[in-house]
């Protein structure tokens, strides 16, 4: 009997010691959203629940391995104790009904940060190898940084363009995963002004390590002030604007500007040149050349380069950029 | 217990077939006409059951072992028996995911295919079976000529079988394998189990040769019952991939 | 010459250059034939390297007395008595040498995948890129990976083809040719997953996913046929298991007076031949995607990246448990002898063990949470992670209900039980976190999941398999380990690995992703990195310690020929080494296993000659 009151006393103990060391050696992010509120509430329930079984195992464990040690000498076996079916089943079934009440508030903070607001600020993400861009439908404007009003929740309608990305604020504590040939939607109520960053969270070829991007929470008022700025902004010349989207959209990531051998055909007096396809034909890489190649590359590979490489842009950029693009190319000679 | 004949466990050899031969038919009917895909998945299920029990003679696993002689005929037998229908259980798998597959990808459409050439080539498999079962109870019975002409028989038909999807539906087929999602579901379907009917000839082959040197006698055969026994489960497998490709849905795209 | 060519290995690897050749012959020919591009050509290297495997098996001598069969003639069981050390590189029809070739391989795969891993933590242990490039650092970090995963398959092969038939009675597996093959199939199985390397490597992780591995370099066709090789091996393997413990046991041994381990053994091998089939289709169909258009997980056809997901998890989470229920299963077993107690609710482990494997089937959306699935299937799988937890309870409070009032002594094997124990408790409690969808949108592809799930590989499997080493060696060799260097080893790799799976899983809370070459100095989690690079050397270095105590006491080990541990089981019966066909008088099951304890008690009685 006593040695029971000993375990449950260090048990205790020893939950809320294990516990108050959690707490102080920094294991979260700070909260910046209102997601991260629930989120980091069930947190704390897995914590309580991790100091507890942890003490409750390891102080038994020790507990038997310092007081039922063979000493020196000492010949025998141990206790012929076999089992005790009601032991078995209360341990069987409380693990049970604590699993369930765990399951069932996992639920409830799933829907808490599943609400959905219908004012909310729509933003559509496109992920692509290794770059995010973020166009704001309501307001006609596009961005290479994602910029977000504070307190209002966001409507992230994301796609990618190639392989399977992943949408993760450390600070947000939401994340989803970016599938190819589907919109997926992600919403956020960034709660604190400050900048962050996205950090993509599936393994996307070479460069995923580096696929981090700015994260910029404002004011409401600083918000409206950046898409009014956006919207006035000059538009840049073509040739200017087809540069920023050939950085903006990876393409310089497979196609150098130098003469440089990449995954890609180098763009360097590319315009007007003799080109020699795969299957056996040339043709010359005039205006038509170049805008197949952007939206329908797989009808004109180029010999020596892979088909199926490329991304699918057809659907993400539009006539204007197309040409562009195009203007861009031009210049490179 | 009192041991059947030998006429009598053919002539129900001969009653599985013809249950078989018109669920065959009822399936084909039903997808013609009101196509409720909740039958046409039930129908396999009950030919699959047909199949274990009758020709597979699944209970056999089930039979109390007594004997104790480890190194027994008889003990080794059933530790063999085993051992196949374990292996049966994993390559199931394989054909399990397929099928998700073609539900997840396919849905209630299905490909473009001759129904009369699916009718046919699924008739040819189905004869088959019924005479791989005359050849293992010709074994069973020690009419050695009977076993002889049935496995040639049941493999020529598996033959036929081959030749009526990867000679010709697989020629004929508006589409490749790159086309289209049912396109590619179609080739890696009967590609697999082209590729399990192809191995059972094989197994049979080895079988009939070993037959005709008079290696098997009505008490000691395992060979052939394994070869029998795989080529059901090859056919079994068929009869869900039938409907899943040929039946099920509507036409895709 | 010909000596060189009489040993098997030799032979198998000459055969599979041979066919590695003839196949990039056959399809190279074929292209040219067809006015196609046939200089390095993908699926020349995949016929190649898939000949390359069967020639091997061939080679070897493994498919030998199944050509015989099949050509009509008789078979012998040949006497391996008088064969030498050379049987080991060959094939054997002895489950014990087929063991002690599965630890070998199991051991070797280990080194190569940890040096691997002390590879890339060295890259690690600084921001920016030092000495190696991305994809050499993404190709080591997927190798890692699959090569432990293989690594583990195939220890925990070693251990119940080693421990299986002697905990039962039996002479051999139930198929013994079969479990040679098995084994041989592995070897050129791992050379082709490792041939990756040469083949420009591969960028997708060890999970594959498309379509990122439907546009991967070559290397990634050797790692998807590799990982399907050794995974037919892991399904015969399972087969003969299972056959085996069902029709092979001794007189009187009943369901509930198995050796324990023997139960862990059969939930695991149900898992393992059903279930792999499904890595082996998932990897088929990209392959496929790759070589003939299959447009499965390609959205420019409507294909379904997610599909992959579903098809490749519902094998891969219960692999999990095919890893981890043996290993428990040992510490089971060696918590009675230790303790010298029985062990305690011995039924209810022994079917919590099969609980955990069927609820483990029902629980792989678990990894797919934040994958854009149907969200209706978030919660259920939710409910089903959890439910887990309860069978896994069964086997904690068992075993401390096993070492309470026992009378504990600590050998080396012990001290990995313990270690064993703690460490699952770590990898244990960090799962419901990852269980609870909202939390787990956070955690998952951080290195918080790749803290639990090397807390519950390392418990569940790499502690209780040098435990079963350390305890077991004798048997194999008539020889102890050095007690001295086993604890050293013990001290070098536990405190180490506590640090360097709890780093990983505050540095993944803090924003750390998976498989990243590089990582944000801005997250201050820089130092956390260099604490874990140093812990993982001393693992290495607790690692090497064994592999030397393990040469040195096959040679100079004190000399252990009998009941060293006063174990019950039966193995310990006879001595050490294991006779060659185990036991030359059956014995008959008369006792419970564990009634450690109970006065007068026996468990097995040998038979007189009748």
């Amino acid at each position: 009997m006593k040695r029971y009151v000993i375990i449950f006393i260090l048990v205790i103990a020893s939950t809320f010691l294990i516990h108050a060391w959690l707490m102080s050696i920094g294991l979260f992010p700070i909260e910046a959203s209102a997601q991260s509120v629930a989120v980091d509430q069930l947190f704390h329930v897995h914590l309580w629940l991790i100091s507890f079984l942890f003490s409750l195992i390891m102080v038994t464990l020790v507990y038997s391995l310092i007081f039922f040690h063979r000493r020196k000498g000492e010949t025998g076996d141990g206790a012929y104790l076999t089992g005790n079916s009601t032991l078995e089943i209360t341990w069987t079934a409380i693990p049970l009904m604590a699993v369930l009440v765990l399951a069932y508030a996992g639920a409830r903070t799933l829907g808490a940060i599943q609400v959905i607001d219908p004012t909310a600020v729509q933003v559509k993400v496109t992920a692509g190898q290794w770059y995010w861009q973020y166009a704001y439908p309501d307001y006609g404007v596009t961005s290479t940084d994602l910029y977000l009003p504070v307190n209002l929740q966001i409507d992230l309608q994301m796609t990618s363009v190639d392989v399977i990305h992943s949408f993760w604020v450390p600070e947000f504590r939401v994340k989803q995963d970016i599938v190819p040939g589907r919109t997926v939607e992600l919403r956020v109520t960034p709660s604190l002004i400050g900048e962050y960053k996205v950090r993509c969270s599936e393994l996307c070829g070479l460069r995923h390590a580096y696929m981090e991007g700015l994260v910029e929470v404002v004011s409401q008022a600083n918000f409206e002030k950046w898409i009014a700025q956006q919207q006035s902004a000059a538009p840049p010349s073509p040739e200017l604007r087809g540069q920023q989207l050939a950085s903006s959209y990876g393409c310089v990531n497979c196609h150098s500007t130098d003469g440089s051998a990449k995954t890609g055909p180098t763009w360097l007096r590319l315009y007007n040149s003799s080109v020699k396809l795969s299957d056996g034909t040339t043709v010359t890489a005039d205006d038509n050349y170049l805008k197949t190649s952007i939206i329908n590359p797989n009808s004109q590979v180029v010999s020596g380069f892979s088909s199926n490489v490329m991304p699918d842009f057809s659907t993400v950029l539009d006539q204007t950029m197309v040409e562009s693009l195009v203007a861009y190319i031009k210049t490179l000679k | 217990m009192e041991h059947p004949s030998k006429s009598s466990t053919l002539q129900l050899g001969i009653f599985v077939l013809g249950a078989l031969a018109v669920l065959t038919a009822v399936e084909f009917t039903i997808a013609l006409t009101v196509n409720i895909w909740q039958v046409l998945a039930v129908i396999p299920m009950i030919k699959a059951g047909l199949v274990f029990y009758y020709y597979m003679h699944i209970y056999r696993l089930f039979q109390a072992d007594t004997e104790v002689d480890r190194e027994s005929f008889a003990y080794k037998l059933a530790t063999n028996r085993m051992g196949l229908w374990l292996f049966l259980i994993s390559d199931s798998f394989i054909f399990g995911g397929l099928m998700i597959s073609r539900i997840n990808l396919l849905g209630l459409t299905r490909p473009d295919l001759i129904q009369v050439l699916g009718l046919v080539v699924t008739s040819v498999l189905l004869i088959s079976s019924f005479f791989a079962n005359r050849a293992e109870v010709s074994m069973e019975y020690g009419d050695h000529k009977q076993f002889i002409l049935s496995t040639t028989l049941t493999m020529s038909l598996g033959i036929l079988f081959l030749v009526g999807v990867l000679g010709v539906e697989w020629r004929l087929a508006p589409f490749g394998p790159e086309t289209n999602l049912a396109g590619a579901v179609f080739y890696v379907m009967t590609g697999f189990h082209a590729f399990h009917v192809l191995t059972g000839v094989i197994f049979l082959a080895i079988v009939l040769r070993n037959g005709l040197r008079g290696l098997y006698t009505a008490e000691k055969h395992w060979a052939v019952e394994a070869s029998v026994v795989y080529w059901h489960f090859v056919d079994v497998v068929w009869f869900f991939f039938y409907p899943a490709l040929y039946l099920i849905g509507t036409l895709a795209k | 010459m010909r000596k060189l060519y009489s040993i098997g290995l030799i032979r198998g690897l000459l055969w599979q250059i041979l066919g590695t050749a003839i196949g990039i012959g056959i399809l190279t020919g074929i292209r040219i034939l067809l006015h196609l591009p046939a200089w390095k050509a993908e699926s020349a290297f995949v016929l190649g390297a898939l000949l390359g495997a069967l020639f091997f098996v061939y080679g070897i001598g493994a498919v030998d007395d199944w050509i015989k069969v099949a050509g009509g003639k008789e078979v012998h069981e040949p006497d391996e008595s008088s064969w030498g050390s050379m049987r080991y590189f060959g094939v054997s029809l002895d489950h014990k040498v087929v063991g002690i070739q599965y630890l070998v391989l199991s051991l070797v795969l280990m080194v190569v995948g940890g040096s691997f891993a002390m590879t890339f933590r060295t890259e690690l242990a600084n921001t920016g890129m030092q000495f190696l490039t991305l994809m050499e650092y993404n190709t080591l970090m997927s190798l890692h990976g699959m090569v432990m995963i293989i690594g583990i398959l195939v220890g925990v092969g070693a251990f119940m083809n080693y421990l299986i038939p002697m905990m039962i009675g039996a002479r051999d597996m139930a198929f013994p040719r079969l479990n040679a093959f098995s084994f041989w199939l592995a070897v050129p199985a791992s050379i082709i997953l490792l041939s990756s390397m040469a083949l420009g490597g591969f960028d997708t992780g060890w999970t594959g996913y498309p379509p990122l591995s439907a546009r991967a370099p070559i290397g990634i066709q050797m790692f998807f046929l590799g990982v399907s090789l050794a995974g037919m091996g892991t399904i015969l393997s399972s087969l003969n298991i299972i056959t085996t413990a069902l029709r092979m046991r001794a007189r009187g041994m009943t369901g509930f007076r198995l050796p324990i381990f023997v139960w862990g053994a059969l939930a695991t091998s149900l898992i393992s031949l059903t279930a792999t089939q499904l890595i082996g289709l998932s990897f088929q169909m990209v392959m496929f995607q790759r070589l003939f258009g299959m447009g499965f997980f390609d959205p420019a056809k409507g294909g379904n990246p997610i599909l992959f997901q579903h098809l490749f998890w519902f094998y891969s989470h219960p692999a999990v448990y095919v890893f981890v229920l043996p290993g428990l299963g040992i510490i089971s077993e060696l918590l009675p002898v230790f303790a010298r107690k029985p062990l305690y609710g011995y039924k209810w482990v022994a079917l919590s063990s099969f609980g955990i494997a069927l609820i483990g089937f029902l629980v792989w959306g678990h990894h797919m949470f934040a994958s854009g699935m149907a969200q209706y299937l978030r919660v259920p799988f939710m409910y089903s992670t959890l439910l887990v937890a309860v069978p896994t309870g069964v086997k904690f409070f068992s075993w401390l209900g096993t070492l309470w009032r026992g009378k504990i002594v600590f050998p080396v094997p012990m001290l990995f039980v313990l270690a064993g124990i703690i460490v699952f408790l770590l990898g244990g409690l960090t799962g419901p976190p990852n269980a609870t969808v909202a939390t787990d949108l956070h955690l998952t592809d951080t290195y918080f999941i790749v803290g639990h799930f090397h807390d519950t590989m390392f418990g569940g499997y790499v502690f209780p398999f040098f435990a079963a080493i350390y305890y077991w060696f004798p048997k194999m060799t008539g020889r102890r380990m050095n007690e001295t260097l086993g604890k050293i080893h013990f001290w070098l790799m536990a405190p180490a690995f506590i640090v360097l799976s709890s780093m990983m899983m505050r540095t993944g809370l803090l924003g750390m992703r998976r498989r990243i070459a590089d990582y944000d100095p801005t997250l201050n989690i820089t130092n956390d990195h260099r604490v874990m690079t140093v812990a993982g050397f001393l693992v290495a270095l607790g690692i090497l310690v064994f592999i030397i105590n393990a040469f040195w006491s096959r040679r100079n080990g004190e000399i252990a020929t009998g009941n060293i541990w006063n174990s019950r089981s039966p193995e310990w019966q006879v001595p050490s080494p294991m006779p060659v066909h185990n036991y030359d008088k059956p014995f008959e099951v008369v006792g419970e296993p564990y009634d450690y304890g109970l006065p007068g008690s026996v468990y097995v009685k040998f038979m007189e000659e009748e």
